[in-house]
This record gives structure tokens, sequence and C-alpha cells, in this order.
């Protein structure tokens, strides 16, 4: 009997590998498939798939710049505002928690639901009444707009304050205050270097989000030279690049690379981030 | 009160402060703004715009796309939902069953989580390509005479669907197993083990034990994805022309609100009004699945 149990468990295990070997394909094909044809050229992907990469990287850049889709600058824009909008959601979403987590005030209770409250309320239907504020005040087609709201970013507070429950000591606040200390310098000299594994898990999590959102970029901003990736990603289906496949290609490859390397070093922090928000809804 | 005590509670207003204020004016105002928007006939030609009471709200009842739109956002919502859940359901209790044992779950696991972070407006641009009539899929199939000729996939209201469907659920099929293994790890092994000890079979187990305990982490999968699924817009918009073609399969609401700001005259008193209804129908259902599904014994 002992040997039955050893078989049929084996034979659950080859079905379930198979099915993981089966999903890991559908998972990893399409991304590979826009690596790889990044760098072939048109003619060879009409020829067939293959699953190796070629050498005709540099041509599909200059077919893309031929047609005024500059990746390079796109691709820099994108930088700039997930860099600034990672900055601004690190820093104000860890602040606030603080705030939350160290002082008692009136109130207290009423702002966390507020907070718990935002991250499930759809903002994004109010985007037309933020973009008539916003053109109202002069800040559409601007970067600001995408950037500042980023001050009040609930989901980032509600992962900032789970963090730092576990990890400020009272002792340790007390101490940098005996010390003379302020407050606010105990936050920045004190709290900020101890929490950095979870400055990064949120910075990460910011950063992805703002390099792929294109909701409120494809609204607000308006000049072509500011277009984020999602935007010129988005020109990518028009009939100017209709069979040029190596060029869309590339032009996927550039927006879906640098997360691809991001994951690869720090899907730890990544992973244990979207289980610690959950687990103590 | 002493003076330290004071000083606390000034300090815990300063550090919430920002946040505060940013909410005030970038979160709140838009808000009401997109309320007082919604009862107006304002354009994003005119500077003023006029009252016109629920007129933007009777209209987009009186004209079937807004039902459409709803309908086919919460379609395209359930069918993703539904395998999602239950895939991810699945590889979760795989990697966490003892007598499996199998080998680099984390692995795995981070590979399955990999497509949610890739940005939407990219896949679905690339999954137009793919299916576009001169694109790789149609190769394929024409040179293995799988077809007979080259097909206009995209055109097609159950292969536009079915794309929108399963680009969703390939994208977040591998976070939900996260979520839902780091709840199933953190019940207490000593549960199973007197249970087993009761003869329990891993069925009983599963409903008994399992299921009831994962309550409050499905409630959370089920109301965020939710919410999120009826805010779907890059993918549907870019898989096809932009309106939800083929005759309107793939149109979801926010889709319809952004055609609406997007029309010729721009139309940001109507397309509020989409906003308004889509949020407060958002709210709703979220605040209903929360009370129903609440911890029921948690308020004896």
């Amino acid at each position: 009997m002992f040997k039955d149990y050893r078989f049929t468990t084996n034979l659950l295990r080859v079905f379930v590998y198979t099915v993981l070997v089966i999903l890991l394909i559908v998972t990893i094909v399409p991304i590979w498939l826009v690596v790889v044809n990044a760098s072939r050229s048109t003619l060879e992907i009409q020829q067939g798939l293959s699953f190796l990469p070629s050498t005709h990287t540099l041509d599909n850049y200059g077919t893309l710049l031929g047609r005024g889709l500059d990746l390079g600058r796109g691709f820099m824009n994108s930088l700039f505002v997930a860099f600034c909008s990672t900055l601004v959601t690190v820093y104000f979403s860890f602040l606030t928690a603080y705030g939350l987590v160290v002082y008692k005030f009136k109130g207290k209770k009423l702002f966390y639901n507020l907070i718990v409250a935002l991250v499930l309320i759809p903002l994004q239907f109010s985007i037309i009444g933020f973009y008539q504020y916003m053109s109202k005040i002069g800040l559409t087609d601007s970067y600001a707009s995408l950037i500042l709201p980023l001050i009040a970013n609930a989901g980032a507070v509600f992962f900032a304050k789970q963090y730092l429950e576990a990890v400020v000591v009272q002792d340790l606040v007390d101490a940098a205050r005996i010390d003379g200390a302020s407050e606010f310098a105990t936050f920045h000299r004190i709290i900020l270097p101890l929490a950095v594994p979870g400055l990064m898990t949120t910075g990460i999590f910011a950063f992805v989000a703002a390099w792929n959102n294109f909701f409120n970029a494809f609204i607000l901003i308006t000049t072509r030279d500011k277009y984020t990736l999602p935007m010129l990603v988005q020109t990518l289906r028009g009939d100017v690049y209709r069979t040029e496949y190596g060029a869309i290609y590339l032009g996927l490859a550039v927006t879906v690379v640098p997360i691809i390397i991001i994951y690869a070093i720090f899907s730890r922090y990544i992973v244990s981030g979207i289980a610690m928000g959950a687990l103590k809804e | 009160m002493n003076l330290t005590a004071l000083k606390k509670i000034n300090h815990g207003y300063l550090f919430i402060a920002p946040f505060v204020i940013g909410f005030l004016i970038f979160g709140l105002y838009p808000v009401v703004n997109t309320l007082a928007l919604s009862f107006t006939d304002m354009t994003l030609m005119t500077r003023e715009g006029n009252w016109n009471d629920f007129q933007n709200f009777t209209r987009l009842f009186a004209d079937d796309v807004f039902m459409t739109a709803v309908g086919n956002t919460w379609l395209l919502w359930i069918l993703n939902f539904i395998p999602q859940i239950g895939i991810a359901m699945l590889l979760s209790m795989w990697f966490t069953n003892a007598r499996l044992r199998l080998k680099g779950v984390g692995l795995w696991r981070a590979m399955f989580f990999l497509p949610n972070l890739l940005m939407p407006a990219a896949v679905a641009a690339l999954f137009f390509s793919l299916f576009s009539y001169y694109g790789p899929v149609n190769q394929v199939m024409v040179r293995f005479d799988l077809l007979p000729e080259a097909v206009h996939f995209l055109q097609k209201i159950p292969v536009a669907r079915a794309l929108v469907i399963f680009i969703q659920w390939w994208m977040w099929f591998g976070q939900t197993t996260i979520i839902l293994m780091a709840g199933m790890t953190s019940i207490p092994v000593h549960l199973y083990e007197a249970a087993m000890v009761d003869g329990a079979t891993s069925m009983q187990m599963f409903t008994r034990i399992t299921l009831p305990l994962l309550k409050p982490i499905l409630v959370y999968i089920f109301v965020t994805s939710l919410v999120g699924g009826m805010q779907m817009f890059d993918i549907p918009y870019l898989l096809t022309d932009g309106r939800g073609s083929p005759s309107q399969s793939i149109l979801t609401n926010t889709i319809l609100m952004y055609t609406k700001f997007a029309s010729s005259k721009g139309h940001i008193g109507a397309a509020s009004a989409v906003g308004v209804m889509v949020f407060l129908m958002t709210s709703v259902c979220a605040m209903a699945i929360m009370y129903f599904l609440r911890d029921k014994d948690k308020d004896k």
C-alpha cells in the first residue's frame, strides 16, 4: 500500500509539472516574441517564427526614427516621470504612515478609514473633473499633473503603515527625542534609514505603476515631444507602421525590457510586497 | 497633559498634513468637480457651461451605448475573473501541498507573475500586431494549413472578446496566486493535523478549513479585481480601433467616457456623467460584496 501511495504521488507530480510547464509557455512566449522580434528585420519576421534573436535592432530603430517616432526621447520622458513619481510616492507615503504609527491624535481612526476607502475607490472616473481643473490652473500638458497627485497615494500609505508598524520601535523614537532630535529629524535620520527595504518595495511598485501608466498621460499630455512610452506605443498601431513589424516590436521591447530587468533584480521585494498588501486588509 | 504629549499631538497632524492637502487638491476636488460637470452641458469649446439638471443622465439611459458598455465591462471582467481565481486556487494549493513537495515554487510563481508588471498598452499593441491581418498568427496558420486563407481576426466579435479576456487573465492570474498562497501559508498547520487525526478527507479539509479561513483574502481579491475590472481601458482600447470595435463588442465604461471626452466638441459634461454613474455602480457593488461576505462571527 505504501508503494501505491508513492506511485500515485509521483503520477500526480508528473501531471502538476506538465500543467506548470504549459502555463509557463503561455506566460513566456508572448514576452519572448517581443524581445526576439525586436532584433529581427520585418522580412525575417514574415518568413516565420523564430526563438533566436537576429541583428537588425539598429535598422528597426532607424525605421522608427525615420517615421518621426523618437523612442530615445520617449524613454527619457518615461524615465523622468517614473523617477519623480517614485520619489514623491515613497517620501510622502512614509511621512504620512509615520504620523499614523507614532502619534496619537484626534481623528486618527477616521483618517485611517479614509485611506482604506481610498484604496478601493475607483478614482479614475474623476479624471474628467481632474482634467478640466488642471486646464484651468494651467497644469495640463505638464508632468506636474501626473506626479503631484501622488503626494496622496493611499495604496502606498497603506503599505507603508503595515511596514512601519513592524519596524518602528517606540523606544528608539523616545531615545532620539531624549538626545534632542526634533520629530522630523527623527523621521529623516533614524526611521527612513531603518525602513530601506520597505522604501524599496514601495518604490518599485511606484516606478512600475508610473512607467506603465497610459490613461492619465493620454488624457493630460498633448505635446508630442512630451509623450511617454505608452503614448508612443499607442501610435505604433497606426497605418504608418502597418507592416514594419521589426520596428513595432522594438518599440514594445523598449517598454518591456527595463521592467523585466528590474523584476529580475528585485523580484523578492515585489513578491513579498504583494502578499503583505493583501494579508492585513 | 504634559508637554511631550502636547508635542506629540501637534506633530501627528504635521506628518499627515501633506497627504491631506494633496488629497483635497488632487483627489477630492476633482471628484466634486466631476460631479458638478455631470449636471452641465459643458464642452471643451465653451468656457462656461449651463446647468441642465439630469439631462446628461437621462440621455445616457435613453442611449443604448451606455448599457452596452456597462454590459461589456461586466462580461469581460467576469469571464476573466472566474478562470483567474480558479487557476490561482489550483496553483496555490499545489504550491503549498505537503504531499507534492514541488521544486522551485518561488521561481514558478515569479515567472507567472511577470506579465502583471508589463505595460498594458504594450501588451495590447503586441496582441494587435500578432493577430492583425498580415501578422504572424495568420502567417503560421496559413503556412501549416490550419486556415485556408488569412482571417481578419480582430474584426470578429468572439475573437476580440476572447483576446481581451485572455490578456486580462494572463496579466492577473500570477498575482492572485501569490496573494492566495500567502493566505494559505498563514493558516496554522495544527488545524490540518487535527483534522487528519479525526480522519478528514482532503476535500473536507479544503471546504471546512482552507476556504473559511481564506474568506477575508478572497473578499479582498474579489473587490480589488472588480474595482480594477470596471476601470478596464488600455487593453480593449488599444486592441482594436479605440472605439470598442467590432460592433462595440469590447467597448467598456472607460472607453465610452473617453470617447465622449475626445469627441469633436469634447462633451465633458456628458463624459462626467458616465464617470459618475460608473463610479456609483462600482462603489455600491464593492461595498455590497464586503457587507455580504463580511465575517459574520465577528459581529456577535
